[in-house]
């Protein structure tokens, strides 16, 4: 059972949405490694990308947090290959 | 047909198409565009609060009492923070409540303006969405769309911010135009990406009646356990005829006081932290709990790892995200309460549960006596229910009352129960009880307080006498912060550090509002009063004096297990 996962959070390219979306990681004292934002091919869509240090139950649990925001248009959950993974400093 | 509009008028024309009558507000600076337009659209009428966190909690009430969208208005600043308390607890009781606020011109916003404020950035995590409005041409679609987003799915509180300068601007306005965008049922939306990673929640609505209904026919010690989704999504008669198609008995959270009838062969009660020890027991032998519109919340479970440790758990909720929260389960079903528990209904095999609604008989312990004298809630509340017919609608507010009301009164119609249940407000009795009669003009309302919560927002009776709002308020008075002092009690050496509580003469203070008032001490005074108070016209207030130190019994400690309620107060170091 891996424990940690990569969360992908397509969401749409405001701040406010943005804003809900990371406030979600602090109010559920999600434990988090790494975030970061990045656009996507498509316009008007961003990507907020995470590393969960979790279970796969527990990252479901995080991810469906995420699907009820207004504004989320898809979250991609996947276990971490640990070849992605770096080691922290 | 399309005409010019301010944004103010806008927002009265949206509220109205919407079919909204009643507004709960207090108007300020950067809100008085709105309130100017509010002069020519009488429908819409408007309830003058003495304090803006009135105002949210009075259109949460009304949107419990009706299951519509309940409206509140603040101006910038503090009118907008002061709605904070009402929109988390609508947050936390999925109450569909949309509020909308003032906010300073456009150029001045960031500027640190006077009465300016960041209420979007301060409600993000209490509200389920909300807005700033950047344009006029915005505005219809977003109340629209914020109209929808409150009701739809799991209810829950909506915030529009309007800048001042918005408000005066114009745009052709087109009456009943579709909401900004198609919306997608944020809940019930299929997770994809996560093929193994969902334990429990089943492919299909379908595939998890199937299972459900085959571990029913199997169990031989089932429960079924029903929160507030089942008043919101109306389900009564599907719960109903579950249980009494297959005899499992029904418990009602606090949130669910009033989905199954008290007094019916099946019920049981109130689970949890001042559940009585019978139904504890039950859920403690139960190999089977059927839980529908809840959200296992930490004071229905106590220690989740100790909470009912030989139950198979089939867990019903519109939340996708709740199943599986709080409690591992062996079936989740997405989906709508009424729904989904009419299916199970239709194919669960009709069986009893005879041997096992004896055993929970055998669990039931003598109520200890809390209350020495007479005037206790037990008789407090028969009179109540006495002088009613049983037909009114309660609203308490938070600590030992509420939870003597939701134990005592024997509630049987549906959705007459209303309560701070998740954020545990204290304080929204009485503003919330103005909203419910606005919702049910032809219905009592009482809202029973303690004498803590009471008067944190008894200022609301001058808004009963002047919006002729005939709310009855009843006040146990103990003269402590009564469930702070119980837990001094019980957890922290009988140290009641700063608990006793000073009240003012209510008799004197109704007088000065205009309204009647009585102080009752002693039983015999009860009947008379009591009924006195629930036939008059208008709001009326009735303090009972009682006991000082009484405790809710059972209790089980926060953290605790359900298998080991505290029934008497514990020796303290000083006795």
């Amino acid at each position: 059972m891996p424990d940690s996962h990569t969360v992908a959070v397509l969401l749409d390219d405001a701040l406010l949405t943005l804003n809900r979306a990371v406030g979600v990681l602090r109010r559920r004292n999600v434990p988090i490694e790494r975030v970061a934002l990045r656009p996507t091919a498509t316009a008007g869509v961003s990507q907020l990308t995470f590393i969960l240090k979790a279970d796969a139950a527990t990252a479901d649990r995080v991810a469906q947090q995420f699907h009820k925001i207004v504004g989320v248009r898809d979250v991609v959950l996947a276990a971490t290959e640990e070849s992605t993974r770096e080691v922290q400093s | 047909m399309t005409e010019t509009l301010t944004g103010a008028q806008i927002l009265c024309r949206t509220l109205l198409e919407a079919g909204v009558d009643v507004i709960f507000g207090y108007p300020g600076g950067a809100i008085m565009p709105f309130y100017h337009a509010l002069g020519d659209h009488p429908a819409l009428r408007h309830i003058l609060v003495r304090h803006e966190q009135a105002a949210a909690h009075a259109a949460d009430g009304y949107a419990r009492a009706s299951g519509r969208v309940g409206v509140c208005v603040a101006t910038s600043g503090p009118g907008a923070t002061n709605l904070v308390t009402g929109l988390a607890t609508a947050h936390m009781d999925s109450s569909p409540v949309v509020a909308i606020t003032g906010q300073v011109p456009r150029a001045m916003i960031g500027r640190d303006a006077f009465q300016e404020t960041d209420i979007v950035g301060i409600t993000l995590p209490i509200t389920k969405q909300n807005y700033l409005v950047q344009d006029v041409t915005e505005l219809a679609g977003v109340v629209r769309e914020a109209l929808a987003v409150a009701q739809q799915g799991r209810p829950g509180p909506v915030l529009i911010d309007v800048p001042k300068d918005v408000q005066n601007q114009k745009t052709t306005y087109t009456p009943g135009a579709a909401a900004r965008a198609p919306l997608g049922d944020k809940n019930t939306q299929s997770l994809r990406g996560a093929p193994a990673a969902a334990p429990g929640v089943s492919a299909s609505v379908e595939d998890g009646v199937r299972e459900a209904a085959r571990l029913i026919a199997a169990a031989e010690r089932p429960l079924i356990m029903v929160g507030h989704g089942v008043i919101i999504g109306n389900a009564y008669a599907e719960v109903r005829a579950l249980a009494e198609k297959t005899g499992i008995p029904v418990i009602t959270t606090l949130l669910g006081i009033s989905a199954f009838p008290d007094g019916h062969p099946l019920f049981l009660g109130m689970p949890g932290m001042h559940g009585e020890v019978r139904v504890n027991r039950a859920i403690q032998h139960a190999d089977l709990i059927v839980g529908i519109g809840l959200r296992f919340d930490d004071r229905v479970t106590g220690n989740t790892a100790g909470f009912a440790p030989r139950a198979r758990i089939v867990h019903i909720d519109l939340d996708r995200a709740e199943i599986g929260k709080n409690v591992p389960v062996t079936v989740g079903i997405v989906g709508d309460a009424r729904d989904v528990t009419h299916r199970l209904a239709a194919v669960v095999q009709p069986r009893t549960c005879e041997r096992w609604l004896a055993e929970i008989h055998d669990f039931t312990r003598p109520r200890a006596a809390a209350f020495r004298g007479d005037l206790a809630p037990e008789t407090i509340l028969a009179s109540l229910y006495q002088a009613t017919e049983g037909r009114c609608t309660i609203v308490t507010d938070v600590g030992q009352h509420q939870m003597w009301v939701a134990k005592l009164y024997p509630y049987r119609e549906p959705n007459s129960h209303i309560t701070s249940g998740g954020l545990g407000t204290m304080g929204f009795a009485v503003p919330a009880a103005m909203g419910v009669h606005l919702a049910r003009p032809g219905e009592t309302v009482w809202a029973i307080s303690g004498d803590g919560g009471f008067q944190m927002n008894m200022a609301e009776i001058a808004t009963m006498v002047q919006e002729r709002l005939p709310v009855k308020m009843a006040i146990f008075n103990n003269g402590y912060l009564g469930m702070v002092r119980q837990w001094q009690q019980f957890f922290h050496g009988k140290r009641y550090s700063c608990t006793p509580i000073w009240s003012p003469d209510y008799v004197k203070l109704a007088e000065a509002y205009g309204i009647p008032g009585w102080r009752v001490k002693e039983a015999a005074e009860l009947p008379d009063v009591v009924a006195q108070a629930n036939d008059y016209s208008g709001p009326a207030l009735v303090e009972f004096v009682i006991e000082q130190e009484a405790n809710v019994y059972p209790m089980i400690p926060p953290g605790g297990s359900l298998s080991e309620p505290i029934e008497t107060a514990p020796a303290s170091a000083g006795d």
